[in-house]
């Protein structure tokens, strides 16, 4: 390096290296320049000046000098390397790959570059590269630890274990019997723990257990020794053993539910499905109350048994593991029950149950057949329980009516609140719904958690200005609702996008929804700094864990959303594209003179200070920039609102580019392929809308949505004109195969094959919803026949034994979904009408279907409260007043008050 | 459970944070509204002014205002509100959030604590005689839209102040 200088300026190249390792870039700086005075064309001086710029936040000049430096001196290993940490810096990996290869190329023994490019490799999963890069690291550095680890990782990374696992023993090979010494105890364990789940993975298991065992005193994670053990003997069925094992580990924790299951499946109890014959619950039953007994601290111990016990068994215990919850006062208590309501009876028995402890706490302040006084607050807490009871059960107006007793009861509690506004929320009423989160809040500023939950129910109520305004209670001072994007808040991020979407506000919704897609690219991005550290702290279970996360990282729930909703803006924007200039001149042409001078007036004077706002940014990052190189300056958003990203030329292949990883990383989800559907349809891919048709067959044909878009196929192909080109002869070749293939047409028209679909679902109102939109596409003559057919459709009540309780039918998004239809589609107002005025007798807290006790209607409770408060505490802005008095049972307590 | 059901009772301090929970209370405990300046003076108070807990429920108040006694650095404490929630009485709680009121007049050599009470609320005056509040002043008409409209003044002198230490 540098080795072309004379001496003094050798050693100035040798402080900038150094300068830029400790990240005292200024000096680095001053070296530089002063060995360009000199020998201004020194490459390698050229590119370290760079890469010192490039920490400085100046990119562009950065980039000229390295790529200057490397044309005075292309071979200079120093000026590919540096080449490649600049892309690297700006996440180009393929570039940086290729950079560090040539840099090699002169210099192949580079053990800094190789590390380098090792990382890379990893980072990219070029798992073959990885392979090879790492046993040049070993070969040149084999008494290092990390180069065996290292080499050893990469093997098993290349899906080759058992290679792994030869290295890593080769490497004990070389190690001292009395190793590790005590600083390295854990790392050396770590080591072990690693080989020894890489042999189960191999299927090695004797082995493995005999490895385990025999390193048993070099394993300083006592528990991971135990659970890397009990797996294994129950591979190799030593079921007693591993029994023995469990109760150890279940004396250890007795609250994780993994040992049970692990103990279960060791004494024979253990069915994945839950359905057990009742010999084998009695036997379930037996060994939980022996553990019981032992684990009296273990609410896991009570709460499992709540699963497989049927009837009065499960009556019994579901009543002694609810009454002690009830009396300490246990908000969670519901979430914890509420898997039980997808048993068939078993909601029932619990609303018996509640009932009876409600009636006697009421009654005598017990629970039935206790002589001790329940504390006041288990009545209220008995309450809360019955209302999530009733909301789970879709009962809402018994849930309404108790949550707000208990509120009466004890209105200090802030779960109370947060429960009511879930209920309005499943009811229908979002305002209302929005508003109680927000009493809830309120109660407690120092709480995130009542914040987060209030500002989503905003969102769902579309009142984005206060939500965000709510939401930033929580972030840092200053930065606002950036502050949101870069805390990866992508809850927050979704909602709003959602709210946007809803209100079409493109690009608004479009900027929300794009900005979740680059948490997850942060996110990737992010693992990059485990490739070295991992190896160096031995984490290597968790390690290779984390990285197999990463490449399952795009088929998260979050994730799936935001490529949706992005993947629907750019439909919807393809559909109807935002007004264009002419359209807006063609308005104007419309106005008075007058109108239109206000109006150019008005714009002109926007356009203005939209520029000097401009100016300003620009202003504000100049000088931020120039003045303290380091300082980190926040880029301001040049398009805060989304504008831009509504200009795209081509909205469908923007779309594509989601959908290509939906479909890559979500192909099970029904959504994905109706997306995929709705893209190719436009783009006019009929093979490519075929296969998304196939795809919704295979994963439920007999969904609405997936009869749908069979039958819109395979009538519009049939309405094109016969094939002409020779790509349009194969595309009409291939569906001419494949059509016999498809059991629903089989044979059928579409008329018919829609028939016989009715036939199959005659009693789901989203099925017929469907025959009907499709009998009106088939034949639109045919219209007021669908019209009247959905009108037709009946509300029952749901049959019993479930976790419904005796309430109709439809859902309320369902029915939204079908007034949708009736208005647009159908485009019959109507009956759009009709079925609005019919469903607000189903759901009178809708707003959507202006119930009667929904905030959309003047005359409902919420509104009259609010009106009362709004008058009450005008009463009360001044004067003084007086008193109340209450006596409690005996003693007494009070009250007073006085004038202010 | 069982033997030990007595549930904690345990003092918490009134502040922004939570400054909703006193409102809350004042709503179902009293039928008046108070306007700012009573939670400005309950807040300023300090350590006065308490929330009471029964097992992690908020079930009670004290608010109280620090006067400045005419010509002197003397404060003497006025109890603007003292209540618990109806379910929640006859546990101990207001005698609590009393004591505790009277405890830190002692402890800081307030030697004057009085309130306004009703005339004919029996019960909270037999209350607060228990804890050596005496009738120091009858007001007639002191409330506007109550009958009856008199009220009692109850002080409790505490310590004569030998105040330097």
């Amino acid at each position: 390096m540098g080795a072309s200088l004379p001496p003094k300026e050798a050693n100035l190249f040798k402080l900038i290296v150094k300068s830029y390792e400790t990240k005292q870039y200024k000096k680095g700086l001053k070296a530089a320049d002063a060995i360009l005075k000199k020998f201004p064309d020194h490459g390698e001086t050229l590119s370290m000046k760079g890469l010192t710029l490039n920490c400085m936040d100046r990119k562009s000049e950065a980039y000229e000098l390295v790529r200057q430096g490397l044309k005075s001196d292309l071979k200079s290993h120093v000026c590919w390397h540096v080449y490649g940490l600049l892309y690297r810096s700006d996440r180009e990996y393929r570039e940086a790959i290729k950079c560090y290869r040539n840099a090699l190329k002169i210099d192949p023994d580079n053990i800094e570059i190789l590390r380098d490019l090792s990382l890379l490799q990893a980072q990219m999963r070029d798992l073959t590269g990885f392979v090879e890069t790492r046993q040049q690291l070993l070969t040149l550095k084999p008494n290092h630890r990390m180069n065996w680890i290292g080499f050893s990782v990469a093997h098993h990374l290349n899906s080759n274990a058992s290679k792994a696992v030869e290295i890593l023993e080769a490497y004990e090979g070389t190690l001292e019997d009395d190793y590790p010494p005590d600083n390295e105890r854990c790392e050396h364990g770590e080591m072990l723990l690693y080989k020894i789940s890489l042999l189960e993975e191999c299927r090695f298991l004797e082995r493995a257990l005999e490895e385990l065992r025999k390193k048993e005193s070099k394993i300083v994670d006592k528990l991971a020794f135990k659970e890397q053990e009990v797996s294994l003997l129950v591979k190799l069925g030593h079921l007693e053993e591993g029994e023995a094992l469990y109760r150890t580990l279940l004396s250890m924790n007795p609250d994780n539910y993994r040992y049970y299951e692990g103990l279960q499946k060791c004494v024979g109890l253990y069915l994945e499905d839950g359905q057990y014959s009742h010999e084998q619950i009695d036997q379930l039953d037996s060994l939980y109350k022996t553990l019981a007994l032992q684990y009296k601290w273990s609410s896991a111990v009570k709460r499992i048994p709540l699963d497989f016990l049927q009837g009065d068994k499960f009556r019994e215990a579901a009543d002694n593991y609810i009454r002690p919850l009830l009396t300490k006062g246990v908000p969670s208590l519901f979430s914890d029950l509420s898997s039980l309501y997808n048993h068939p009876g078993k909601a029932d028995i619990l609303e018996q149950l509640i009932l009876e402890l409600e009636h006697s706490i009421r009654m005598s302040c017990q629970y039935p057949g206790r002589v001790e006084k329940e504390p006041p607050s288990t009545l209220m807490w008995t309450l809360f329980l019955l209302a999530q009871h009733y909301d789970r059960r879709g009962q809402y107006e018994i849930a309404l009516s108790k949550i707000d007793e208990a509120i009466e009861h004890t209105p200090t509690v802030i779960d109370l609140y947060s429960v009511k506004s879930r209920i309005l929320k499943h009811a229908g009423d979002l305002v209302a719904a929005a508003a109680f989160a927000d009493e809830a809040r309120c109660m407690d500023l120092a709480d995130r958690y009542v914040n987060s939950e209030c500002v989503k129910r905003m969102l769902q109520a579309d009142q984005v200005t206060l939500a965000e305004k709510t939401a930033v209670l929580f972030t840092k001072d200053g930065d606002q609702h950036n502050n949101l994007h870069d805390m990866q808040c992508m809850w927050y991020e979704l909602a709003s996008g959602e709210s946007y979407f809803r209100q079409g506000d493109l690009g608004r919704a479009l900027k929300k929804f794009l900005a979740v897609e680059k948490h997850y690219a942060d996110i990737t991005e992010d693992q990059f700094d485990f490739h070295s550290y991992c190896l160096r702290k031995m984490t290597l279970r968790t390690y290779v864990e984390m990285l197999k996360f990463q490449d399952q990282l795009h088929s998260h729930a979050y994730f799936h959303k935001a490529a949706a909703g992005a993947i629907r803006c750019y439909i919807k924007l393809h559909d109807s594209p935002p007004k264009s200039t002419t359209d807006e001149d063609e308005n104007m042409s419309k106005l008075l003179p007058s109108q239109k001078k206000k109006m150019r007036q008005k714009q002109r004077k926007a356009e203005r200070a939209k520029k000097e706002a401009e100016e300003k940014n620009e202003e504000l990052s100049a000088s931020g920039a120039s003045k303290s190189g380091k300082r980190h300056v926040k880029p301001v958003d040049p398009d805060p609102n989304g504008e831009k990203l509504l200009q795209v030329e081509d909205p469908l292949s923007e779309a594509t580019k989601y959908l290509k990883l939906l479909q890559k990383n979500s192909p099970d989800s029904l959504e994905t392929h109706l997306l995929s559907f709705e893209l190719y349809t436009r783009k006019q891919k009929i093979l490519l809308a075929f296969q998304a048709v196939k795809q919704l067959l295979r994963l439920d044909a007999e969904h609405p949505d997936s009869h749908r878009c069979l039958i819109k196929f395979f009538h519009k192909v049939g309405s094109i004109n016969a094939p002409v080109t020779d790509s349009e002869k194969l595309i009409w070749s291939v569906l001419e195969a494949e059509r016999p293939y498809i059991s629903q047409l089989h044979e059928k028209s579409l008329f018919e094959a829609n028939n016989s679909f009715l036939e199959k679902h005659k009693d789901s109102l989203m099925h017929q919803a469907a025959f009907a939109e499709i009998l009106n596409i088939l034949d639109s003559d045919r219209k007021s026949e669908a019209v009247k057919f959905i009108e037709e459709s009946t509300n029952n009540i749901v049959p019993r034994n479930g976790a419904l309780g005796p309430i109709r039918e439809w859902k309320l998004k369902d029915c939204i979904a079908v007034h949708k239809l009736l208005g647009t589609v159908l485009a019959d107002q109507d009956a759009a009408l009709r079925w609005k005025v019919r469903c607000a007798e189903y759901f009178p807290y809708s707003t959507y279907f202006e119930g009667s006790h929904s905030s959309a209607s003047p005359n409902s409770v919420f509104n009259q409260l609010r009106k009362n408060s709004e008058n009450e505490s005008s009463n009360h802005s001044g004067g003084s007043q007086n008193v109340s008095s209450i006596k409690s049972n005996g003693k007494l307590e009070a009250f007073k008050d006085l004038n202010i | 459970m069982g033997a030990g059901r007595e549930v904690s009772i345990s003092l918490d301090g009134v502040r922004d944070k939570n400054l909703m929970q006193l409102k809350k209370l004042n709503l179902a405990l009293f039928p008046v509204r108070y306007n700012d300046k009573y939670y400005d003076d309950a807040l300023a108070s300090g350590e006065f002014t308490k929330l009471a807990y029964f097992s992690d429920i908020c079930v009670g108040a004290i608010a109280c205002r620090l006067e400045k006694k005419e010509g002197g650095g003397q404060f003497r404490v006025y109890i603007m509100t003292l209540g618990v929630l109806a379910p929640y009485r006859g546990l101990g709680i207001g005698t609590k959030l009393l004591n505790h009121v009277l405890d830190l007049c002692s402890k800081e050599n307030f030697s004057e604590v009085y309130l306004h009470v009703q005339t004919n609320n029996e019960d909270a005056i037999n209350f607060y005689k228990k804890f050596g509040f005496e009738i120091t002043e009858t007001i007639q008409n002191y409330y506007t839209n109550i009958t009856p409209p008199d009220c009692y003044v109850l002080t409790k002198y505490t310590v004569q102040s030998t105040s330097k230490k």
